[in-house]
């Protein structure tokens, strides 16, 4: 075999392969079991046990680039928490998400009034759910929502003011929140951790990118984290959770993309494999 | 005195920030948020449009420089007015509640979600995507096990690889778990050196910066 010749394999063949790897699962999934690791069983039960004077706040804090990821733990936190009449509060660090913010919002909420039948049962904004949008620089919400949120965010997203809504009622500060759950493909977690955790004693929860994962594991085993999704396997184990567990049935955005990424992680290994052979072949011949 | 004043005002509110931790009084707390809250958010609003403005000039000075790379600058021009120009004139939502911010002026009508789903959004997939065809390439061609420590790396890359997928476990049960063990010890011991390392550095330059040993943050080149 002339390995020096494969070697030197023209890039776009393996662009041509990886692109066939991705795609054809895409179309023709395999599906394989979800085993639900313990970090993200441990950030379902913190959700699960909020408080009916409690609320759960979201922080999504991640640009279109990583919105494979991150969106689908965010649409099935929401799912979670409305199925368990749990208020939600939400927030964005980042400009770029709120836009995500706003269309993944509306599709649960679509998802929870079709299948309504009393205005209990419905998901209203206000009532349910608030999206206070964003206001910079991001240090300064974090801490702020330490004293009062709603004098914060005076309005929401969508120009209404904040205060005299159902949803903020009985909900001040961080002593009114069971957990906060920051979904980001940068820091956004750790600055939950430094302003809000650390001087307001509020738990935090972290949705990251699986490439950035590594980096939030110190906090998990800490207990700084009381709970932690990575990447796209994250959120097909909390979509598994929410189905098993809640009972809510829904698109699966992350497990319908594990084929893919799986498929994708065996194709390169399957090149780094080939790349070490030739490269211990030919450098015998040297 | 244009050296003192700024030296003077850092360390004087960097004192406050600190001190004010330790000082759990209701009064002292109302003028911390005050500070945090109000005059913050000023300071963060000065500084956006310093940002701004050093946006524009120095991709103007590009433009006109002809230097490398300058047709970009055209776009990046481009983008920030005509974005700018629509946002600022947009409705902000208010009684909508449909998540659209529509611009009017005279006879002309625009959603600035539109540049959202159909220019952003698109444009920051395809970029993050791309990355996956790259890694396969630069995997196939750099990634050799040349030594014991790269052939260990190589292992532990293969087996974190294989737990982040249901694949792993299908092949054994095993591989999730080890995949977790090496995450949460080896992983967590290197991450904790390097973050202790990080916050004793930014901690000796912050001292340095608050005693006026460190002033390059001024300019002037000192």
């Amino acid at each position: 075999m002339n390995w020096e010749r494969l070697l030197m394999l023209d890039r776009r063949v393996i662009f041509l392969i990886m692109a066939l790897v991705i795609a054809l699962p895409i179309i023709f999934p395999f599906g394989l079991p979800t085993q639900v690791t313990d970090r993200t069983q441990r950030l379902f039960d913190t959700i699960d046990a909020t408080r009916e004077d409690q609320a759960v706040l979201l922080s999504t804090d991640y640009t279109p680039q990583t919105e494979p990821e991150l969106h689908p733990m965010y649409i099935s936190i929401l799912r979670h928490c409305f199925a368990r009449n749990i208020k939600v509060l939400m927030v964005t660090l980042y400009i770029e998400a709120a836009g995500l913010m706003d269309v993944g919002l509306r599709e649960v909420m679509d998802e929870f009034n079709a299948r309504a039948t009393t205005h209990e049962d419905s998901i209203i904004m206000g009532e349910d759910v608030v999206f206070l949008g964003w206001k910079p620089p991001p240090i300064i919400p974090i801490l702020a929502m330490g004293q009062d949120i709603a004098g914060f965010y005076k309005q929401d997203f969508y120009n209404q003011e904040t205060a005299t809504m159902p949803v903020m009622q009985g909900i001040k500060n961080y002593r009114d929140i069971s957990i906060v759950v920051a979904f980001s493909s940068g820091s956004s977690p750790l600055w939950f951790v430094q302003f809000a955790q650390t001087r307001f004693g509020v738990k935090v929860g972290a949705g990251v990118t699986a490439v950035s994962v590594a980096d939030f594991y110190p906090y998990l085993e800490s207990g700084q984290f009381s709970g932690l999704l990575g990447g796209m396997k994250g959120a097909a184990e909390y979509e598994e959770l929410v189905e098993r567990e809640v009972g809510v049935q829904g698109r699966r955005r992350a497990t319908e993309g594990m084929s893919s990424q799986s498929a994708a992680h065996i194709a390169i290994m399957v090149f780094v494999i080939i790349g070490n052979i030739g490269y211990f072949a030919t450098r015998r011949k040297r | 005195m244009h050296r003192k004043f700024p030296l003077g005002l850092l360390i004087f509110f960097g004192i406050l920030g600190i001190i004010s931790i330790f000082i759990p009084h209701p009064s002292w707390e109302a003028f911390d948020g005050m500070l945090r809250n109000k005059v913050m958010l000023i300071i963060g609003a000065f500084a956006l449009i310093l940002a701004l403005g050093n946006l524009i000039r120095v991709h103007y000075l590009k433009i006109k420089r002809r230097a490398k790379h300058w047709p970009f600058s055209i776009v990046t021009l481009l983008s920030f007015f005509v974005t700018s120009i629509i946002g600022l004139f947009g409705d902000s939502g208010a009684n909508t509640m449909d998540g659209s911010f529509r611009t009017i002026i005279g006879t002309f009508e625009f959603d600035i979600m539109t540049i959202y789903f159909k220019i952003l959004v698109p444009l920051g997939a395809t970029m993050f995507a791309m990355l996956a065809f790259y890694m396969a390439s630069a995997a196939y061609r750099s990634f050799r096990a040349k030594s014991t420590l790269a052939a260990l790396l190589l292992i532990s890359a293969f087996i974190v690889m294989l737990g982040q997928i249901p694949v792993g476990a299908a092949i054994s049960k095993h591989i999730p778990a080890i995949s977790d063990i090496i995450m949460r010890i080896p992983n967590t011991a290197s991450k904790r050196g390097i973050e202790i390392g990080v916050v004793l550095g930014m901690l000796a330059t912050m001292l340095k910066i608050m005693t006026g040993i460190e002033r390059s943050w001024m300019g002037g080149g000192e």
